[in-house]
């Protein structure tokens, strides 16, 4: 099975770039699903069809759907769902409103996370391609289980404790309704295995990520800096989409003449920036692409001969090194400010921060021991040099450059 | 201080026409300051030059901010980061604490907070906020009136029995569960400035949105989605600015067929919103620096100051009319089997697609029946029967 989420700025085109992906690939026999993760949907309106939270069929072997986030939590969450609603009404909270409160900050995220994972464990298809929201929200779909993750840790203790003390006091003064087993077993449920089964999967070499692009200077500053998020988190991105291109006879009305010289420039700026990504380009088309067909056509323009579901292009992924020289973790982080960098260590992690979102890296059993001896930036790469723990007394835990 | 929201799809050109209008506003006389609440930030690549999270001046009279989550949640809010810092003691680490707090969500809440500090300043007469994406900026919108049912409700209750558990606890591991005075105090300070803010927001008098399309279908379908979200939350627009016409000089060769959808779509704009247009073409390359910026304001208003009120239209209107009261909401771009209305006491609960909103009906509402609701060109009325 093989995921694909198309990212960007909005209004590059993401959507129709993800539709004649899939539409193009269905028709060469692969069974493939759209799903558009956007809560402002623009599917069903490029594919010129009402889409629900279900998979509907519109053509041989090509589905698509648009995620209800309220459909997804209520079949996964309902029994936490309804707890909360149940406490926020013993408030005085009317209904209305507190069925509303419920849906927790994060709601969209975790409804894609889960319908994902759904219909990519269910063995209906080979190819799945993931419509994101714009630039950021890609991201969160890949730090929410970690975070919750340590959040249901956090109420398991709350249970615990609960349970032990606070419960007998709290139901005589209080009166107000606790969670109950089930309720914590489904949060359980969704979070540990769900979430992570999916995580897990967003992170194996099944999974890619494309960027999508127009010859815009904005729009592509943006697409470097998203690539260096999607590396820091380690999603593998195998492609960048510059799309709109003028063709020539676009570029025959004077008004487009300048557009047309810096569209060269800006093309050349994002092959290198996105090497060793794959670089497709697809034109500015004369009409709107809407409906299957238009789409799939599009999709033979976009990919040519090239396979839409192969692995385009090598992704850039974080290496451990260890020689005679000592060990070392190289991490791309293209078109990288320096300045924003930070690295400290922190027991067997290290903490890489970029532009303030930080990560934390497990080290491999080997380099536990070791002390980080040199942290330089160089070439687009971090390298973070190691050392054994008797060989350099005077290094500390945790260097920044 | 008057506040001026920038949305719209992405893409559409917000960002570039929120600073465009910022640098005429400054060209009228006003200390203007744009605050970019999008966490893919963009100001800086349009502005050609950088712009951080801390006001920045960026030209003459025009100051700018990036508002980073992070860095908001760093300085402001260590009481509250203490405590789940506190929470989390033996399990997991500083970075954990620091990422639940960054939960969805939390970049509105913090933007929010931005403009009243703004406001508090007293420098700028006005503000304008080059928001996310349509999907976010509803969030933000939607987040004071939450938090306000939340506070009003669930808080007091909260600390109430966070003091009265505490002496019970102590010594006991689960003490440490019950968050502590401060934190309390930390979150009604930060209830007080989003309240604040909210009211900034509903007042037309101050605050207008302001929502930028380009004239393509899929885009003007949503502008009026969104349109009739922000008349539901009572956020009066008060001019829809169209981005990237086709100039007059592009023939009829490659492009003809996008001319004449163009065309189509600027006559549907024209049709559907309730509100002041303008318009401005596509440039001839890309719209990057201050000297662009100012000129595409002088093409986008001519010689209006940007920081004008366009219309004085409110979104919520109660009305008389032939004896009787009625409430009007504009909603274009809404079918009738979209609109959910649910009268409870003195509450109108309203249910536009996916957005929802209750309003307190004015004391000479109360206890009377709804005798009719009607959607008449893309205004919904709500007839009230007479005492």
């Amino acid at each position: 099975m093989r995921l694909i989420l198309y990212t960007g700025k909005g209004g590059v085109g993401k959507t129709t770039t993800a539709a004649a992906t899939g539409a193009w690939a269905a028709e060469r026999g692969v069974r493939t699903l759209v799903i558009s993760a956007d809560a402002a949907h623009s599917l069903g309106d490029v594919l010129d069809e009402p889409l629900g939270p279900e998979p509907r069929r519109l053509a041989e072997r090509f589905d698509a759907l648009e995620i209800d986030a309220r459909h997804v939590i209520e079949s996964h969450w309902g029994r936490v769902r309804a707890y909360l609603v149940e406490l926020l009404r013993y408030q005085g909270i009317d209904e209305v409103v507190a069925d509303e409160l419920a849906l927790l900050p994060g709601a969209d995220e975790l409804a894609t996370l889960v319908c994902v994972e759904d219909w990519a464990s269910s063995g209906d298809y080979d190819l799945i391609l993931v419509d994101c929201a714009p630039t950021g929200s890609t991201l969160r779909l890949v730090t929410l289980p970690e975070v919750a993750h340590s959040g249901l840790r956090w109420l398991l203790r709350l249970q615990r404790a609960a349970a032990m003390i606070i419960e007998p006091i709290a139901r005589g003064l209080v009166a107000a309704p606790l969670p109950s087993a089930e309720v914590f077993a489904e949060a359980d449920r969704l979070f540990y295995k769900t979430l992570h089964r999916l995580r897990a999967r967003l992170l194996s070499a099944e999974t890619s990520v494309r960027i999508v692009v127009t010859p815009e200077m904005m729009v592509i500053e943006e697409a470097r800096r998203s690539l260096t998020d999607l590396c820091l988190f380690q999603l593998a991105s195998d492609a960048v989409i510059m799309n709109r291109m003028l063709p020539e006879e676009a570029l025959r009305e004077e008004f487009f003449r300048e557009w047309g010289e810096t569209q060269v420039e800006r093309l050349r700026e994002v092959e290198e920036a996105f090497h060793p990504m794959a670089c497709l380009t697809a034109p500015l088309q004369p009409d709107e692409v809407r409906g299957v067909k238009a789409l799939a056509a599009f999709g033979k323009v976009l990919f040519g001969d090239l396979d839409p579901a192969a692995h385009l292009g090598r992704a850039l992924r974080m290496r451990f090194e260890r020689d005679e020289q000592g060990a070392r973790i190289r991490l791309p982080l293209p078109g990288l400010d320096p300045e924003t960098l930070e690295v400290s260590r922190v027991e067997d992690e290290l903490v890489v921060g970029v532009a303030g979102r930080r990560r934390k890296i497990a080290l491999p059993v080997g380099f536990a021991k070791l002390e980080v001896e040199r942290v330089v930036y160089r070439e687009g790469e971090l390298i973070v040099s190691f050392c054994g723990p008797t060989a350099n007394p005077a290094s500390v835990p945790g260097a920044s450059l | 201080m008057r506040v001026l929201l920038y949305t719209g799809k992405g893409g559409v050109g917000k960002t570039t026409l929120a600073l465009a209008s910022a640098l005429g506003a400054a060209r009228h006389g006003h200390r203007v300051c744009v605050l970019s609440s999008d966490p893919a930030h963009s100001l800086a690549d349009a502005l050609g030059q950088p712009v951080g999270p801390h006001l920045r001046r960026v030209a003459e009279n025009v100051y700018a901010r990036e508002i980073r989550a992070q860095v908001e949640l760093d300085g402001a809010w260590q009481s509250i980061q203490a405590w789940l810092r506190e929470l989390l003691r033996d399990e997991a680490d500083s970075l954990v604490a620091e990422e639940l707090l960054a939960f969805p969500g939390i970049e509105e809440l913090v933007a929010l907070r931005a403009v009243h500090e703004v406001e508090q300043m007293g420098d700028f007469d006005v503000c304008i906020v080059d928001c996310a994406p349509t999907g976010s900026t509803m969030r933000m919108l939607r987040f004071p009136d939450a938090l306000r049912i939340f506070m009003q409700h669930f808080f007091e209750f909260e600390r109430k029995g966070a003091r009265f558990l505490r002496p019970l606890v102590r010594g006991f591991d689960a003490g440490r569960l019950i968050p502590r005075e401060e934190f309390f105090d930390a979150f009604e300070q930060l209830y007080e400035e989003i309240d604040d803010v909210r009211q900034i927001l509903l007042d037309s008098d101050r605050t207008s949105a302001r929502l930028v399309v380009n004239p393509t279908r899929v885009i003007v379908d949503e502008t009026r989605r969104s349109f009739a979200y922000l008349s539901l939350y009572g956020i009066a627009t008060d001019a829809v600015l169209v981005n990237r016409v086709m100039p007059e000089s592009v023939g009829q060769g490659y492009f003809s067929r996008w001319l004449e959808l163009e065309r189509e779509e600027l006559q549907a704009i024209k049709e559907s919103f309730p509100v002041p247009i303008r318009r401005v073409s596509l440039r001839p390359r890309e719209v990057i620096g201050v000297k662009a910026l100012e000129a595409l304001a002088l093409d986008l208003f001519g010689d209006e100051d940007p920081a004008a009120r366009f219309s004085t239209g409110r979104p919520i209107r109660f009305r008389r009319v032939g004896g009787r009261t009625r409430i009007e909401i504009d909603l274009p771009g809404i079918a009738k089997e979209e609109i959910e209305v649910l009268l409870k006491g003195a509450d109108l609960h309203l249910r536009v697609r996916d957005g929802r909103r209750s309003i307190s009906l004015p004391e000479t509402l109360v206890g009377r029946s709804i005798e009719k609701i009607r959607l008449r060109s893309s205004v919904l009325e709500i007839l009230f029967r007479d005492a």
